[in-house]
């Protein structure tokens, strides 16, 4: 997954904490191996390199391809699985490089859901265009862990680089705390800008705090609206979102980031309990 | 923006259905609350010394704030009010005693038979504390800190460390503590002369005094199963500097009558009073254990401490708690403490007149041999962001008067007549 994964269990024994430790890592392991756009020879590298060929997907695939779908749908195609190829024009290292707006043109010849092919169990990408599940992917891999250790215990944090699930309490301490104290980076980094206390549920972080372009006093955050192959002006630094599942709070996290100036707006019409820093 | 322009809760559902088709689930539930950036532990306290003795009103305010990551800031403040008479170490007589108050203003009168309390003690204190707890390494937290207090004639200014280090799957932790404190003392009226007789103008006083304390702790704690854990700590206390008590005196009886002796001419009080002396160093040990178990849900623990020092005061202390859990989040504590202590060597209930003086003497009753037991209960319960809880004490103290010291006249007065006293306390911690 590329960060840090991390699981907290309490109120069982060693043995069982290690077999659910083990569940939990193997499932980790799977969806990394199968969806990592990284991995020469998985799914997605095959769909990748089918250069116009169809390519039938299993029934897993198949969903994840159905949700991005929708996720396309619902953010007028502002979300996207395809516009990863604009990576190559975009490099978020800080600097006040910006790539030139003739190389992004042409690379958005490449984006864009409607030039898909999608109808299960097949789907065909135009020549030079890329899926990428890197989006949805750690948020589905929290979501599918617990679910298969959900009901062993009654004590468990899993938190897969930043995005984490909670299935009950911390065991109760001695200072009575109620939940996981879950603590959201400040904008300067490594102080905690909010603390929340999880008890059951997801939190899921969408943010730029560390990759973006700075060039005249604008700053360009990380997340592209696939329809211009441009970051979101006025987009939050960060956006934290609770909801029973991981992949809901990831999703309405980066739906929002995609709004600009009118994420808090947005999460607020959801009635989302969330919380941004600008 | 389209999207905005849509029924956003549409979009919302939308999304829920689409991810539940996706994970192949219902959707659960998701609870969570911000925790405020400070906690806070608040305490107001009223102590109650029995026949209107000392009596304390106290504020407490406690506030923790994770300033970063596992770095915790921990601000402290304590004001406490006291007022009261305190025993002021004198013996009752058969007749009317006369007593100078510490300034050397004024002075008040004891009746036959009664027990010696100076009316005039009032004071108010304030402490502050700060710390600062942070790893040093993975399994090594460091806690600093800073002390002070001030009231009257008192002011403390300390520094303190404390470093804990896990081992053994964080099953066992190691702690080793340092302390320094300074202290100065201003007492009303000047730091008496040791052992000088008390005079009705409020002679016989030097200047400021001061004294300097230097505390190290040991310890170690281990978790013994998934119910239960002991801790052992060593302690090493050494004070060196003015530990009179400016305010207390002795009675110089009669060895036969037990009656009171004259003052010296001039003197301007009846009988004769000395201040008391107490050496200016100090070396205490104690070795402490506490045994914390996990009974069904329900928390005991029991502990003990033995404290010896080189002025030969020993003490035992035997505490216990139970902490009985509801399933509401409730929960009832009784705690039962026994306390026991041998007289320092130099405790004197009385002087005797013609005998030698001693190098040090004190009637203070803290110095005595004596028995104290506490009862008490709390009661908590679990708030939306915190907890609130109550707590009633009851304290009983018994002592004894220094062998020998019962003659004459004096043996049909208590001359070590104890104290009982309440604690009732409210808490309410909040921020969380």
């Amino acid at each position: 997954m590329a960060s840090p994964c991390e699981l907290h269990l309490g109120g069982i024994g060693r043995r069982k904490a290690e077999g659910i430790l083990e569940t939990v890592h193997a499932e980790a392991m799977r969806i990394e191996t199968k969806f990592s756009r990284y991995r020469e020879g998985n799914i997605v590298d095959r769909i990748n390199r089918a250069d116009g060929y169809y390519i039938a997907v299993d029934d897993e695939t198949a969903r994840l391809l159905d949700y991005a779908a929708e996720l396309w749908s619902l953010s007028d195609g502002r979300f996207d699985i395809t516009s990863g190829v604009l990576r190559r024009a975009w490099t978020f290292d800080g600097s006040d490089k910006l790539p030139d707006p003739d190389q992004v043109e042409r690379l958005l010849a490449h984006v864009g859901w409607q030039r898909v092919d999608w109808e299960r169990p097949t789907l065909a990408l135009q020549p030079g265009m890329e899926i990428d599940f890197g989006g949805i992917g750690k948020e589905y891999a929290v979501d599918r862990a617990a679910e298969l250790v959900r009901g062993d215990v009654e004590s468990c944090l899993i938190n897969f680089g930043g995005d984490l699930l909670a299935l009950g309490p911390p065991p109760a301490g001695d200072d009575g705390s109620a939940g996981w104290t879950v603590g959201i980076e400040s904008l300067a980094g490594g102080t905690a800008a909010k603390r929340i206390a999880l008890t059951e549920g997801a939190l899921a972080t969408s943010g730029d705090a560390h990759r973006f372009l700075l060039r005249g006093g604008h700053r360009y955050g990380h997340i592209l609206d696939a329809r211009t192959g441009w970051p979101v002006d006025n987009a939050p630094r960060s956006v934290t979102v609770l909801a029973s599942t991981c992949t809901e709070a990831g999703m309405l996290a980066t739906l929002a980031m995609l709004m600009g100036a009118e994420a808090e707006a947005f999460l607020e019409g959801q009635g989302a309990r969330f919380w941004c820093l600008r | 923006m389209q999207l905005k322009k849509k029924a956003s809760t549409s979009i919302g559902a939308s999304l829920a259905a689409a991810t539940a088709g996706l994970l192949g689930q219902s959707p659960g539930r998701a609870i969570a609350q911000e925790l405020a950036p400070w906690e806070y532990d608040t305490a107001i306290l009223y102590y109650s010394e029995s026949d209107s003795r000392v009596q304390d009103f106290s504020l407490n305010l406690n506030a923790r704030k994770e300033v970063r990551e596992e770095r915790f800031l921990n601000l402290k403040l304590a004001i406490d009010t006291l007022t009261g008479a305190s025993p002021s170490g004198a013996v009752p007589a058969s007749s009317v005693q006369t007593f100078t108050t510490p300034s050397g203003g004024s002075s008040f009168n004891i009746a036959p038979g009664q027990q010696v309390l100076d009316p005039s003690f009032l004071d108010t204190r304030t402490a502050i504390n700060a710390n600062y707890e942070f790893p040093l390494a993975r399994l090594t937290l460091l806690n600093v800190g800073i002390s002070t207090s001030d009231e009257y004639d008192y002011t403390h200014t300390g520094v303190n460390m404390k470093l804990a280090h896990d081992f053994n799957d964080r099953n066992t932790t190691l702690s080793f503590g340092l302390a320094f404190a300074n202290d100065s003392i201003d007492p009303v009226g000047g730091a008496p002369i040791g052992l000088a007789p008390m005079t009705a103008v409020g002679g016989n006083k030097l200047g400021d005094q001061s004294k300097d304390v230097t505390d190290i702790l040991l310890g170690v704690t281990q978790v013994l199963n998934r119910h239960s854990l002991v801790q052992f700590n060593v302690s090493l206390s050494t004070a060196d500097g003015y530990q009179t008590d400016p305010y207390k005196i002795l009675s110089v009886v009669d060895p036969v009558t037990g009656d009171p002796v004259s003052a010296p001419p001039l003197n301007g009080l009846p009988f004769l009073y000395l201040y008391e002396q107490r050496p200016a160093t100090r070396d205490k040990q104690s070795i402490y254990g506490l045994y914390k178990r996990d009974i069904g849900g329900d928390v005991f623990d029991i502990s003990y401490r033995y404290m010896t020092d080189d002025w030969d005061v020993d003490s035992h202390t035997i505490d216990m708690h139970y902490r009985w859990n509801f399933a509401s989040g409730s929960y009832l504590q009784p705690h039962l403490r026994f306390y026991s202590q041998t007289a320092a060597g130099f405790y004197h209930t009385v002087l005797f007149d013609g005998a030698p003086l001693p190098d040090f003497a004190s009637a203070d009753y803290r110095l005595s041999e004596f028995d104290g037991i506490t009862l008490g209960i709390k009661f908590g319960r679990p708030t939306e962001r915190g907890e609130m809880s109550g707590r009633l004490e009851f304290y009983q103290q018994t002592g004894s008067a220094s062998p020998g010291s019962q003659v004459g006249s004096l043996q049909s007065f208590d001359l070590n007549p104890g104290l009982e006293a309440i604690v009732a306390q409210f808490s309410y911690k909040f921020g969380r």
